[in-house]
């Protein structure tokens, strides 16, 4: 189905009213069912848009909540994510500040600015060639490199051989791909794959979701149209401490709660190895009440942070509420822009639970 | 429209009058031929109250300026009760969503969604008596504005029967309806005043337990005694959901039955489905028929349209006849639709709401068109609706004449 017959689709049932950003918003035109009919009706040429009606089309963190209760199965999130190119392809995005991100991105090869000599900053050790590449992404590389380092660590701790690319590590892309801007991110992919390429990898370990999507879903159907070959596995890191990982339990017990990474969850189906890792480091574990298939998003992904940051944070908010109606005292996840920004949230919060990234709690406590 | 605009923005604090905005609260579920869009008028605007005075100041600048309303809760009826016909101002109640427990009963206001109460509800111990099949998106006052049956309407009976009183404006104030008089409001779309609260009886959450039973449909309406809730699935629906391929009857009880030897599992899904009716449209576009059909005259009826894919809900007091049709050309589908509750009618049943689509049938009490007029002398309350013929309803009454 291309979007405009997955547009004509919709029932109009309202089951998507979940919608996080609708629900902050409150108005039609920011709710799935509403974007629905404008962008069908857009794309039968009934209707003109101006720049307000796209921003409503924009406010959106591609959380896929609405694709999971669709009753009809509609694929949501490509339809967002093509909708969103459609509107770049005809000069209605990217808005502002996702274009801004595009250009940084051009000069730097990550949307932060940071100095792309400086990628492999947080490396401690000595880089080895190796088949096994693990790919850190930006945001561990520039702004939370101590998830870079516990991920480097805990692979180290268990024995798995790998390689990092430093300076020759470019974003993923998935940013842009969220936004609709095709071009940097087919740019990115290109600079990725013919690295990966040229250093033999076989297999692409993540510690950011947001990355693993993009590798392991978005990057084979990308190569495929060009008519290329993707040979690679691509794990994320938890799956790997599942697996291989022998861990000592924590001195103190504590409480802890896990939010779902949208990218990690309903993107990729990964619900339950988080989940038995948290167990296995005897962290006495509870649900929030919107958990795997039905977690709240943190708000921060699909341009909305970067475009949106009110919306972005009020959503924010609501998740580290839910968490601290548990009663725990980490609010754990598994993706470094989730634990980004759910941290600087609970900081408005006055931070009364501590956000955390897995690995770097498994990482400390795995057995010899 | 100036000094409109002015009042207005002095008056609420949510408005809008964006086209495209205008353009989406123009409809609800019903879908509408490029034809027949032409008698539907986008509105003028879209206020979201939050508060009583601001849907008083609402209906003060409706009066002034002769603009009518148009409430609407989550746009989910399928009888165009939030439709447009008339430049006017949609009232969207979305935002006034809170509730509270109150001696044993739930007071919520007009925009908070079923589903969501229920939850909240479970949490404190209670559970709602009765709540629509389309509890995920649809609102207390949307459901009350239109009457009708649901989860729980077996023991319970309809929405009317559940609520101990309700709060509505009009252009005199907020006044508080209950008993004899709740008839004037229960399924009359908002054209008589518009729901502010209900407040809603309860009863104690305890889990149902859920039986399937492989049985004909004429069987069924000798095993659903004793039950909470009862509905009904033909072979072609429970195929087009993924509920098995056999008829099934759904028999929920309040309590839990240790002598029943039906198939819990299927029992269980089924019920777990409740709200996913629409799953019969993942393949193809299909529209809804509804009739109410008294016990007496059912399993005739049910020969009649089996054919179909169908579902029926035991009420209190009648069963609700669900038809879900293909969509193989719009006017063709309607045609049948009418059919449908042409067929009802001969066996003494009846439309199951009036909205937009069927304000000609006799489903209203004769003294209701009274009330209206000395509520709105001006009809500004939803025109166009529950009583009152507009286009669309003149011209299926023309189709309901096509033998």
């Amino acid at each position: 189905m291309n979007i405009q017959e997955i547009a004509a689709r919709c029932s109009r049932c309202g089951y998507c009213n979940v919608c996080p950003t609708y629900r902050v918003e409150g108005w039609e035109s920011v709710s799935p069912r509403g974007k629905i009919q404008i962008a069908l009706s857009f794309l039968n040429g009934n209707i003109k848009i101006d720049a307000r009606t796209v921003k409503d089309i924009f406010k959106c963190s591609v959380c896929g909540l609405c694709e999971e209760v669709c009753p009809i199965d509609l694929p949501l999130i490509d339809f967002w994510e093509e909708l969103r190119y459609v509107m770049s392809k005809n000069g209605y995005a990217p808005l502002s500040v996702h274009k801004k991100l595009k250009e940084i991105t051009y000069r730097y090869f990550n949307p932060y600015s940071g100095d792309q000599d400086r990628r492999d900053e947080w490396v401690n050790f000595e880089i080895k060639p190796s088949k096994t590449l693990y790919f850190a992404g930006c945001t561990a590389s520039f702004k939370l490199q101590n998830l870079a380092k516990a991920t480097a660590n805990a692979l180290n701790k268990l024995g798995i051989e790998f390689t990092i690319a430093g300076r020759n590590e470019y974003c993923c892309g998935s940013p842009f791909l969220r936004t609709g801007q095709k071009d940097i991110f087919e740019k990115l992919f290109e600079r990725n794959l013919r690295y990966w390429e040229r250093a033999g990898i076989e297999r692409i370990i993540t510690s950011c979701p947001g990355c693993y999507r993009t590798i392991s879903r978005d990057y084979p159907r990308i190569a495929e149209e060009k008519g290329q070959e993707f040979n690679i596995e691509v794990v994320h890191t938890v799956s790997i401490l599942e697996r291989m990982g022998r861990f000592e339990e924590v001195e103190k017990k504590v409480k802890g709660t896990y939010h779902d990474p949208c990218h990690l969850g309903r993107h990729m189906g990964m619900y339950d190895e988080p989940r038995n890792v948290i167990r296995k480091l005897g962290i006495e574990f509870v649900e929030m009440e919107r958990t795997k298939e039905y977690s709240l998003c943190c708000g921060a992904g699909g341009g909305l942070r970067s475009q949106f940051k009110e919306i972005s944070f009020e959503i924010g908010k609501q998740r580290v509420l839910e968490a601290m109606e548990t009663g725990a005292e980490y609010l754990i996840t598994c993706c470094p822009f989730c634990e980004y920004h759910l941290s600087k949230s609970a900081e408005k919060l006055g931070n009364k639970i501590k956000v955390v990234d897995l690995v770097e709690i498994a990482e400390k406590l795995i057995s010899p | 429209m100036d000094s409109f605009k002015m009042e207005l923005s002095r008056s609420v604090k949510r408005y809008d009058f964006h086209p495209i905005q205008r353009m989406l609260y123009s409809q609800d579920l019903i879908r509408i031929s490029p034809f027949l869009k032409r008698f539907i008028k986008y509105p003028v605007c879209i206020v979201q109250p939050e508060s009583d005075e601001e849907v008083l100041a609402t209906l003060e600048i409706s009066r002034r300026f002769k603009i009518p309303v148009v409430p609407r809760g989550a746009a989910t009826s399928a009888y165009g009760g939030a439709t447009t016909l008339k430049n006017c101002m949609v009232i969207d109640f979305s935002r006034m969503n809170s509730f509270e427990i109150k001696n044993g009963c739930a007071v919520a206001e007009s925009g908070v969604v079923w589903l969501d109460l229920e939850k909240e509800l479970n949490k404190a111990g209670y559970a709602l008596r009765v709540y629509p099949t389309s509890a995920p998106a649809s609102t207390v006052g949307g459901w009350i504005a239109q009457g009708g049956y649901g989860v729980g309407s077996l023991r319970y009976g309809d929405i009317g029967k559940n609520v101990e009183w309700i709060e509505v404006a009009d252009f005199d104030g907020v006044k508080r309806v209950k008993g004899n008089e709740l008839k004037y409001y229960v399924g009359l779309f908002g054209t008589t005043g518009l729901i502010l609260r209900a407040c809603l009886k309860l009863r104690e959450n305890r889990e149902p337990s859920n039986y399937a039973v492989k049985c004909s449909f004429k069987e069924s309406l000798n095993l659903i005694e004793g039950a909470y809730h009862a509905s009904y699935m033909n072979r072609s629906l429970s195929k087009m959901v993924g509920c098995g391929d056999a008829e099934s009857l759904l028999l929920s009880f309040e309590d839990q039955k240790s002598d029943l030897d039906f198939d819990v599992e299927l029992g269980n899904k089924i019920w777990k489905r409740r709200f996913y009716l629409l799953k019969a449209a993942k393949n193809a576009n299909i529209i809804f028929t509804e009739a109410v059909l008294p016990y007496e005259t059912v399993s005739e009826f049910y020969q009649k349209v089996g054919n179909l894919a169908i579902k029926a809900i035991f009420t209190q007091d009648c069963v609700v006849m669900l038809g879900i049709l293909p969509e193989r050309g719009y006017y063709s589908t309607a045609l049948k639709v009418v059919k449908f509750i042409k067929m009802a009618e001969k066996h003494g049943g009846r439309a199951y709401a009036t909205g937009m689509l069927f304000p000609h049938k006799k489903i209203l009490d004769e003294d209701i068109r009274d009330y209206k007029k000395a509520v709105d002398p001006e009809n500004l309350l939803n025109p166009g609706k529950a009583m009152q013929s507009n286009a669309i309803s003149k011209l299926i009454r023309l189709a309901e004449m096509i033998p």
